[in-house]
């Protein structure tokens, strides 16, 4: 089954879940705590991230939708999409940009 | 009938808002010096018993994730357990929410200047800016629409109405023609009055521009805002995006072919986060 990467905040990451993404806080640029892709997380790691200031981590999931949920959750998310950009002029660089850039970030 | 008002009245009306938390200038003021910030923050936040209070619950459920019973009550083992950086960030939140509490406004504002707020200070961290402004910047960059609602709720609420009448209509032109004067000018002098800095002026005054001056702080309010209604985080059905501008992204660095698929979660998440701490 296909894998989806969710991006959650700290009351919402449960022990059990895999890091889609590693995990890292810094402070003043200093690395003082990191977890890998692919770790699953521990009540202490949930303790530790809170301890430490951690806001949110990258799970990966298993994609339950199927094909044509996936499909009518891509055609959704670009008519909103549009709708948010009515009123800009995509021809412009830096517009078009930052809509490509969210639509490829809700087609994950 | 429109309201033409000039801009000495935006400040004599002021006086309806609640005072300005100046804890938010004092906290600016220090941010260059750790050691001398750390002594003044605790005496600032310790005037103020119901700011100590919540700063001190978020402490505590933040470094001890209610998993023990271990209680902060000092705010010394606050600032020594989460770090200056972290209480700053929180004093800010708290003090800012408190005075948009105060105004009366609905968490809908609320909630949209975090999200700004949040991903100004994620943006900053592109182009090398300080994130405490940032974050200032973020959630004060819509203040003249708190002071329209608190002060001329009636236009307030035709200015609403005129965006929902004609959603292609520019917010900045529907609130000249009911008020005279933009949320953007009548935020730059409630900015000025209250003595913020320069810096923090300019982004409130210039966070709609489609052409804005080549700034970071500004550049990280207008873009803040930009991806926060492109993503639409508030989850609402007014989200628009009308300017995203090209000199912003330059001075950011910002290239929009790279993957931001990170950035995007990261603000995401946080905004919720913080949506949950402060609200």
């Amino acid at each position: 089954m296909k894998q989806r990467l969710r991006y959650l905040p700290l009351n919402e990451l449960v022990e059990g879940m895999v890091l889609g993404a590693s995990l890292t806080i810094a402070e003043h640029g200093v690395t003082n705590f990191a977890l890998p892709a692919g770790h699953v997380l521990t009540e202490d790691n949930l303790c530790q991230i809170a301890r430490r200031g951690g806001e949110f981590a990258c799970v990966a999931e298993e994609d339950q939708r199927s094909e044509e949920d996936r499909a009518a959750e891509q055609v959704a998310h670009a008519a909103q999409l549009q709708r948010i950009f009515a009123n800009a002029d995509k021809e412009r660089p830096a517009v078009a940009g930052l809509y490509a850039a969210v639509l490829a970030y809700r087609s994950l | 009938m429109p309201l033409h008002l000039k801009e000495s009245e935006i400040i004599e009306r002021a006086a309806l808002l609640p005072a300005f938390p100046t804890v938010v200038n004092e906290i600016l003021e220090t941010l260059d010096d750790e050691n001398a910030a750390m002594g003044a923050l605790i005496n600032l936040v310790e005037r103020d018993p119901v700011i100590t209070a919540r700063v001190l619950s978020i402490a505590n459920a933040a470094v001890m994730a209610g998993r023990t019973q271990r209680d902060l009550r000092d705010m010394q083992v606050a600032v020594s357990l989460i770090g200056l950086s972290k209480l700053r960030e929180i004093v800010l939140a708290v003090s800012l929410a408190k005075f948009s509490r105060e105004s009366g406004m609905g968490s809908h504002f609320w909630e949209h200047s975090i999200a700004v707020g949040v991903a100004a200070q994620e943006l900053s961290r592109i182009g090398h800016c300080s994130r405490d402004f940032a974050l200032v910047c973020g959630l004060l960059h819509d203040i003249g629409q708190l002071w329209m609602a608190r002060c001329h709720p009636l236009e307030f609420q035709m200015v609403r109405m005129s965006m929902e009448q004609a959603p292609d209509l520019d917010i900045l032109d529907a609130e000249i023609w009911h008020f005279g004067l933009d949320h953007c000018t009548i935020g730059r002098l409630l900015a000025t009055a209250w003595h913020l800095p320069a810096s923090v002026i300019s982004a409130i005054q210039h966070h709609h521009d489609a052409h804005p001056p080549a700034d970071k702080l500004i550049a990280v309010t207008h873009l803040g805002e930009a991806v926060v209604n492109a993503l639409n985080i508030e989850r609402h059905n007014h989200a628009s995006v009308r300017h995203v501008s090209a000199t912003a992204c330059d001075v950011l660095g910002i290239d929009w072919r790279d993957d931001f698929n990170f950035l995007f979660g990261r603000i995401e998440a946080r905004s919720r986060n913080l949506t949950r701490i402060f609200s």
